[in-house]
């Protein structure tokens, strides 16, 4: 089954609300069991190297990033609200690849907002369960320096 | 200190630490020329990061932009990114290979190893213009710094009284530093870059601070990599300047020590626990050996997560930090995609280290407008000397009494 624009755009909507409203527990379940995900410098992306800022290969590893933001990791309070672009869709083994920009914009108490991550996701959706999931979503930064952290998932 | 009055600027008494070394900006400029500019080896790049004749990497040391060369196989050497005409910062990649080093302003060409070897119109246009006759083109060369390549990390040094490297870190330090940088072939697997908005010396601090390692970082302590019953040793050179913490992996208890952490998380559990899939790697029973080399880097060996840590000042409040991931040339695949899989714990996300640089920041934001009031680094007692615990604040003590001895102060 290859999905249609419309419901691809109904994902990506999901998929950017569940996580500019913090709705961290929903996120792992926007993937398939079995997936990857990167947020990766630029360079490393471009030097053919894997080595991520954020990285899981399962929606185990991504229920354990939630985890220890909420539970175990130290950090200021902050908002995060994620800018996407226009989807570029082409047709993949089993599913779509969606290729976009993404902006993130970081405030932070008493703060004014700034740019926290500059961005290029190539993703892989694919049916499972009659559900849209994300089978892999690699997040290629441009930004060179990180305002000190990258909390929250891209 | 020489030319400058520090009027106000007093030391308290007891084991403190002022917080006006952190915000005044002129303590910040007496530390570039004392420090960074002094007799110090500060850290530049691994040999793996331009392998081939003609491979350059640029990067800062303090805050002079330079450039790393390899001019031939055995040769590698470290110059300011600063044109001698014009003052320019000519090289703006990052990598690349280039067989000169050419300047795009007036085209003042160098050679890999900073010697001037052309300048357009030396001798004039048709009888007009042209350098002075007495123009010294083996005058005007790139500042070339000292530099060391030593078991696969480059090193340079702004000061021709630096010792040599071995004795700069010292015979003990030397056996620390060598079981991770022995000489087998190192190969880069990536980089994170991030901006910490903290004094420079506060990395230093972290590092050298085992005491908070156990309380601060929940992750660590949950699953055992870093507990404060391990047995570990807290260990510094004869100047004080670099530190070692060493530590042991243990398992995820609860006890006496687990009791008395606020966010202690006895029932917490991984989904997927291939992040801790840790091998045992190097000789001995240690698992954790991160080094502090005075003043630019941490050499962090975490399990089987290899980081190079520059610390590139920013002014008294901020510096970027930059983290270069490696492992071995003749790492298997296994053994390269564990490493990137722990390394899930390190850097601007990390799972421990995003809680240093918040930390960092919350301690800058602390001090900035109370510089007369001090730190309190009583942990372990007021003395200075290696320990075989981590319950100590030791090293930070030893730290501040090699920094007084260099400023001055």
């Amino acid at each position: 089954m290859t999905p249609d624009r419309h419901a691809i755009h109904a994902f990506y909507d999901t998929y950017y609300a569940t996580l500019d409203d913090g709705d961290l527990a929903a996120w792992p379940g926007l993937f398939t069991e079995d997936c990857l995900y990167r947020v990766i410098p630029r360079e490393n992306y471009e030097a053919g190297r894997t080595l991520s800022t954020m990285q899981a290969e399962s929606r185990g590893m991504l229920m354990d990033r939630v985890a220890g933001l909420s539970g175990t990791q130290v950090y200021a309070p902050r908002y995060y609200r994620r800018f996407p672009g226009p989807l570029r869709i082409t047709p993949a083994d089993g599913g779509v690849r969606c290729r976009h920009n993404l902006l993130i914009v970081q405030t932070m108490i008493d703060r004014q907002s700034d740019i926290v991550l500059v961005a290029a996701c190539h993703d892989l959706l694919v049916y499972d369960a009659m559900q849209l999931r994300l089978r892999e979503r690699i997040v290629v930064f441009d930004s060179e320096m990180v305002p000190n952290s990258l909390v929250y998932p891209a | 200190m020489d030319g400058m009055t520090h009027s106000g600027l007093t030391w308290p008494p007891g084991a403190s630490i002022p917080y006006w070394v952190y915000t005044n900006p002129d303590i910040y400029a007496a530390e570039m020329q004392r420090i960074w500019y002094g007799p110090h080896w500060l850290y530049v790049g691994l040999e793996a990061e331009i392998p081939n004749v003609g491979d350059y990497k640029t990067t800062t040391l303090g805050e002079r932009p330079v450039i790393l060369t390899r001019s031939d196989a055995g040769t590698v050497n470290v110059v300011e990114n600063r044109c001698a005409h014009r003052g320019v910062k000519f090289c703006q990649a990052r990598f690349g290979n280039a067989p000169e080093l050419l300047c795009p302003y007036h085209q003042w060409m160098y050679d890999l190893t900073g010697a001037l070897k052309a300048v357009p119109f030396r001798r004039g246009v048709r009888r007009q213009g042209g350098m002075p006759a007495d123009f010294d083109m083996g005058a005007h060369g790139l500042n070339r710094l000292r530099t060391e390549s030593v078991n696969g990390v480059i090193w340079a040094t702004f000061s021709p009284d630096t010792p040599p490297f071995r004795e700069y870190l010292g015979e003990r330090f030397w056996a620390h530093y060598c079981r991770v940088y022995s000489g087998r072939p190192l190969e880069v697997i990536g980089y994170n870059r991030q901006h910490i908005p903290g004094n420079w010396k506060l990395m230093q601090e972290n590092i050298k601070d085992p005491y908070h390692a156990g309380l601060l970082h929940v992750f660590f302590v949950t699953f055992g990599l870093f507990r404060a019953d391990q047995k570990s040793a807290v260990e510094m050179d004869d100047h004080g300047r670099h530190g070692i913490l060493i530590s042991r992996k243990g398992e995820q208890v609860e006890n006496d020590v687990t009791a008395g952490m606020a966010n202690f998380k006895a029932d917490f559990t991984l989904h997927d626990s291939r992040i801790l899939d840790v091998v045992h790697e190097f000789p001995g029973e240690e698992t954790v050996g991160m080094i502090t080399v005075f003043p630019s880097v941490v050499l962090q060996q975490q399990v089987n997560s290899l980081t190079t840590r520059q610390i590139i000042p920013k002014g008294p409040g901020g510096f970027d930090f930059v983290w270069t991931h490696f492992g071995y040339a003749d790492d298997t695949a296994e053994m390269r995609l564990r490493r990137t899989r722990q390394a899930n714990l390190f850097g601007p996300s990390g799972y421990v280290s995003m809680d240093d640089g918040e930390v960092i920041a919350f301690s800058q934001q602390g001090f900035e407008h109370a510089p007369d009031e001090a730190a309190i680094v009583e942990m372990g007692g007021r003395d200075v000397g290696n320990t075989d615990h981590m319950v100590t604040e030791t090293a930070i003590r030893g730290m501040y009494g090699y920094w007084r001895r260099v400023m001055g102060l």
